[in-house]
């Protein structure tokens, strides 16, 4: 096994395979980092390329452009905090906050920096899993499924803030979004709920019109209104000298950094849970691991942990989704579809053969994620300072074009008028909240988990009556659920007791 | 003598002059392929793989491009196709064949009339398929008959997944238990893996290589056939009522066109015949028949005539047997 | 304080209404339909009153009740940032208005102009430079490459 996966590297280290490798990792540079070139399409776009390749070499082009949107996309989150692609828009939290204090380089160097961490984690959790993929998966069914949602929702509580009235606003703010998630065709009678009448409905609300509207909006709104450049009347010192300082906070919260990167390939390893939920579960850890409460309201505006956890997980969920790709053939997200319409292309199908006969070419792919991660990362430090003085340029000249890509950014979603309904309807509503004191991150981690919950519960109940709740894992996860849903008051209560230790 | 010359040289002219029109609405234009869903699905790589080869077979070698329109299961785009696409003949689409179903119950917000649409015709047919995971102990469909409360998969209703078990234990005496509600057909693959679910039902193409593996076996089919699965048993032949082999039938027959590819109505006649031509052509092309192979997609070529032939079928279904459809198929993905 | 006070109480009843559309919708489908919306929009409908009457009689304590995310800033004064929000909301509405008007390849030319020039009053080169560098990349990359479909602007559909 071990001399199988030395040779994946010397097979992408050739240099025909190494040089598609280096144009696929500048198409994904670009499509991460501009809104309105999807990851997702960009790769639906490149399978013709591949006609003419080994599966090699198709692999390390399609996968080289891949595993590196989600590294690039982090960056104009934090810049501009503008989602580029639906999975880095956690980011925009923490890190387009730091970018307001001036240290936007410390936010890119802490984003670009656990990108890779996630990245390797990531990859290396691909070639590890091998031997226990199948048993994995095959274990975790609709019933566990159903309880991954619902731990996932219980992060609402983290996420909301200190005191009462605030978590109240976090769990209304997590029943719209579970509301909102359920607009579309319903699966189980094929009714069409709160549609009004539009086609454009009829697919439920499509995540990254969402999400640009409720972050990119009310941004655009405070920079109009503040009157000045995105980094402030700060004094521009700590911009360059930054990017160091937070590729090393990765090391400081090493700890945080690879949890966050586990946490985003166990996700990217079950099927259905979809690419949108890894980020958002990882700030939530990220948020837990604050020491105290004061710490935590730092959190959503510029504390470097909110950075490093989604930057971590949206590029460790790649590795994870290949798993169930290539050892099922089931594709773990929108993009791994497209990517196993490349194995058919080459002639390859994906099973239990790619963990036997095809070996080698599974490990070439674990070396393409490295690879191309390790060469963006840093080719990107290179140049982060002058990308971080972007900051710096006037806001009236930058919200023309922050404005631009927010919208053909929502409009290539569905190339259709009605993302842009979307857009400026949840920008309204993002708006209100920032300005009432509701939390943002509740109501997107209900919005993306809210179907996965419901369509998992159906298939529990219809399949197993009321019997899947007995079930060993679910019944661990039912406990982790409370865990996390009471986290913020265990630890309360455990430093009260601590601090009157002490005294 | 004279006069007949010059008739004849003038009939010569106007006949050359014909192609040459011809040439001329396409020449240095762009023709434009709608299509009804998001790039990398199946109707997109069919789109794609004739927008390659098409441009060998008109005159004037427009360059062909993509445009996605997805929405609504592709009755946004086939909307847009009937209602605002220019008819000059550089655009034309493709979109879910089961939207002559979606016309046929009248779902609410379809505004095109595939009878009117003007066809270039079908680039694939597709086989519906009914498959029970291999360790089962059902081997026939007679034997699965027999089965109490057999679960199969589905992705919800409006769906193949969905809709042909349904009318297999509607009107064929089956014992399904459907589970609805995976993300897409390749989770259900999964959840038959987990023995979480027993079968599932779907297109023949995309089951194939789960065939080929030997997760599955195929129980029935519909009738459309595919090469392999001829000998399998077609669901209207169990059905137990005359109604409901005809209900199983007005389901199956849109398979027959499961590619359609259809131009706005008022594009003119000749353009309509170049475009025609060039489809035909291009699906007999060696290069394009050499790729879909190798991107196990099938070709399998339907005339605009036939396809109107199988439009006009399902259209004309007394409106007893679209009340009968409609309680059990809906439309959706 | 008072303004904001019945902003939060707005917002409430927003988040009530939506429930209560929610629960009435929900009326006419079937149970296993039914029930999600349901389980949701009744916790929904009651915390939203809850919210609603706490905005109104509750006391908010400066600072109290944090949420994990950012605040708008405070260092403008609120009057000005009134204006300033109202102006920045109608460019985003115009915005929207112009690619119906003139289809989204034209609009973000004009638009792009159009703020340089109006709302950020910068120097007539430099919009037309940057004016230039938005057209090039709407035109170049979402229309001539990626060949995204885009609804031709109203007022070119009344001119033909």
């Amino acid at each position: 096994m071990l001399d199988t996966f030395i040779q994946g590297l010397f097979v992408v280290l050739e240099w025909q395979t190494f040089l598609v490798m280096l144009v696929g990792i500048f198409l994904g540079f670009w499509v991460g980092l501009l809104p309105g070139l999807g990851g997702t399409t960009t790769l639906a776009l490149m399978l013709p390329f591949i006609y003419k390749m080994t599966p090699v070499e198709a692999f390390a082009f399609l996968l080289g452009m891949h595993s590196v949107v989600s590294t690039t996309g982090d960056i104009t989150s934090v810049l501009f905090g503008i989602p580029g692609e639906g999975t880095t828009a956690a980011t925009i939290l923490d890190g387009h906050a730091m970018a307001k204090k001036g240290e936007a380089g410390r936010a890119l160097g802490a984003a670009l920096m656990s990108s890779l961490i996630g990245a390797l984690i990531g990859a290396f959790a691909l070639a590890l899993s091998i031997p226990i993929v199948r048993p994995l998966v095959l274990t975790f069914g609709a019933p566990e499924l159903f309880m991954l949602a619902v731990v996932g929702i219980a992060f609402i509580s983290s996420l909301s803030g200190e005191g009462g009235r605030a978590l109240l606003r976090g769990v209304l703010a997590g029943l719209l979004g579970l509301l909102f998630a359920l607009v579309g065709q319903d699966p189980q009678a094929g009714v069409q709920r709160f549609t009004f009448g539009q086609l454009y409905l009829w697919g439920g609300l499509d995540l990254v019109p969402v999400l640009v509207g409720l972050f990119a909006i009310p941004e655009i709104v405070d920079l109009a209104v503040r009157g000045t450049s995105i980094a402030g009347e700060l004094p521009p010192e700590n911009l360059g000298k930054g990017v160091w300082v937070g590729v090393k906070d990765t090391f400081v919260h090493l700890g945080l950094t690879v949890r966050c990167s586990l946490v985003g390939t166990f996700i990217g390893i079950m099927p259905g849970l979809g690419g949108g939920v890894a980020q958002w579960i990882a700030y939530g850890h990220a948020v837990q691991s604050a020491r105290d409460s004061e710490e935590r309201t730092g959190f959503g505006k510029g504390d470097v942990r909110g950075v490093l956890g989604p930057g971590a997980a949206n590029n460790s969920k790649e590795g994870g989704s290949l798993i169930p790709t290539i050892a099922f053939g089931v594709p773990g997200s929108s993009s791994m579809a497209i990517l196993l319409g490349a194995f058919f292309l080459q002639g390859i199908s994906p099973g239990p053969d790619m963990l036997d006969k095809h070996l080698v070419l599974t490990f070439s792919m674990v070396w393409t994620m490295v690879v191309a991660n390790i060469i963006t990362v840093a080719v990107s430090l290179l140049f982060l300072n002058y990308l971080a003085k972007l900051t710096l340029i006037r806001g009236s000249v930058l919200i023309p074009f922050i404005l631009f890509f927010s919208f053909i950014g929502a409009y290539t979603s569905n190339n259709h008028l009605g993302d842009l309904a979307v857009l400026l309807a949840f920008g309204f509503f993002g708006y209100l909240m920032i300005r009432c004191g509701w939390p943002r991150a509740p109501l997107v981690l209900g919005f993306v988990l809210g179907r996965i919950a419901e369509n998992n519960f159906y298939i529990s109940t219809i399949r197993y009556g009321s019997a899947w709740v007995g079930r060993p894992l679910v019944l661990v996860l039912i406990a982790l659920t409370v865990i996390v849903l009471f986290f913020p008051l265990i630890r309360s209560k455990w430093q009260e007791s601590t601090k009157g230790e002490t005294q | 003598m004279k006069k007949l010359t010059i008739i004849f040289f003038s009939l010569l002219v106007l006949v050359a002059s014909v192609p040459s029109h011809a040439a001329s609405v396409f020449e240095g234009k762009t023709i434009t392929i709608v299509v009804g869903y998001k790039p990398g699905g199946g109707y997109d790589r069919y789109a794609r793989l004739i927008a390659k080869h098409l441009p060998k077979y008109i005159p004037g070698s427009p360059a062909v491009i993509i445009q996605n329109m997805p929405g609504a299961s592709s009755v946004i785009a086939a909307n847009h196709l009937f209602n605002v696409a220019k008819p000059d003949g550089l655009t034309f689409g493709t979109f879910n064949n089961a939207t002559v179903i979606a016309q046929l119950i009248k779902v609410e917000g379809v505004k095109f009339d595939l009878a009117k649409f003007l066809w270039l015709g079908s680039a694939a047919s597709d086989a519906v398929v009914l498959t029970v995971r291999s360790d089962v102990p059902y081997k026939s469909a007679e034997d699965l008959r027999k089965a109490k409360q057999f679960v199969i998969g589905t992705t919800g209703p409006g769906s193949s997944t969905h809709d042909f078990p349904a009318l297999l234990k509607e009107y064929a005496g089956f014992d399904f238990k459907l589970v609805p509600g995976y993300s897409s057909s390749a989770d259900v693959m999964l959840a038959i893996e987990r023995k979480e679910v027993d079968g599932r039902a779907g297109s023949y193409d995309s089951i194939k290589p789960f065939m080929d593996r030997g997760l599955v076996r195929p129980i029935l089919r519909n009738r459309t056939s595919a090469p392999g699965i001829e000998k399998l048993p077609v669901d209207e032949n169990l059905a137990t009522s005359q109604k409901g082999k005809i209900v199983m039938a007005v389901n199956a027959v849109p398979t027959q066109i499961y590619r359609p590819f259809v131009a706005p109505p008022a594009t003119p006649k000749d353009v309509m015949k170049v475009l025609r031509d060039a489809f035909a052509n291009a699906l007999k092309d060696k290069e394009l028949l050499a790729e879909a192979e190798k991107g196990k997609m099938t070709i399998d070529y339907t005339s605009s005539e036939d396809a109107l032939k199988v439009v006009a079928e399902v259209l004309a279904q007394p409106p007893d047997i679209v009340q009968e459809l409609a309680k059990h198929i809906k439309f959706g993905d | 304080m008072k303004a904001l006070v019945s902003l939060r109480f707005i917002l409430g009843f927003a988040a009530a209404c939506i429930a209560g559309y929610a629960l009435y919708a929900s009326l006419h489908w079937p149970f296993k339909t039914a029930l999600f919306p349901r389980v949701i929009g009744f916790p929904l409908l009651l915390l939203a009153l809850i919210e609603m009457a706490l905005s109104i009689w509750g006391v908010e304590k400066e600072r109290e009740g944090h949420a994990v995310d950012f605040e708008l800033t405070t260092a403008v004064e609120p009057a000005l940032a009134q204006k300033r929000t109202l102006l920045i909301c109608t460019w985003i509405i115009g915005f929207l208005a112009l690619i119906i008007a003139f289809g989204f390849p034209l609009a973000v030319p004009i638009f792009v102009f159009a703020y340089l020039r109006i709302a950020g009053r910068e120097p007539l080169t430099l919009s037309f430079v940057l004016t230039l560098v938005s057209w090039i990349f709407m035109e170049g990359v979402f229309d001539r490459f990626l060949h995204i479909p885009f609804p031709e602007g109203w007022i070119l559909g009344l001119w033909r």
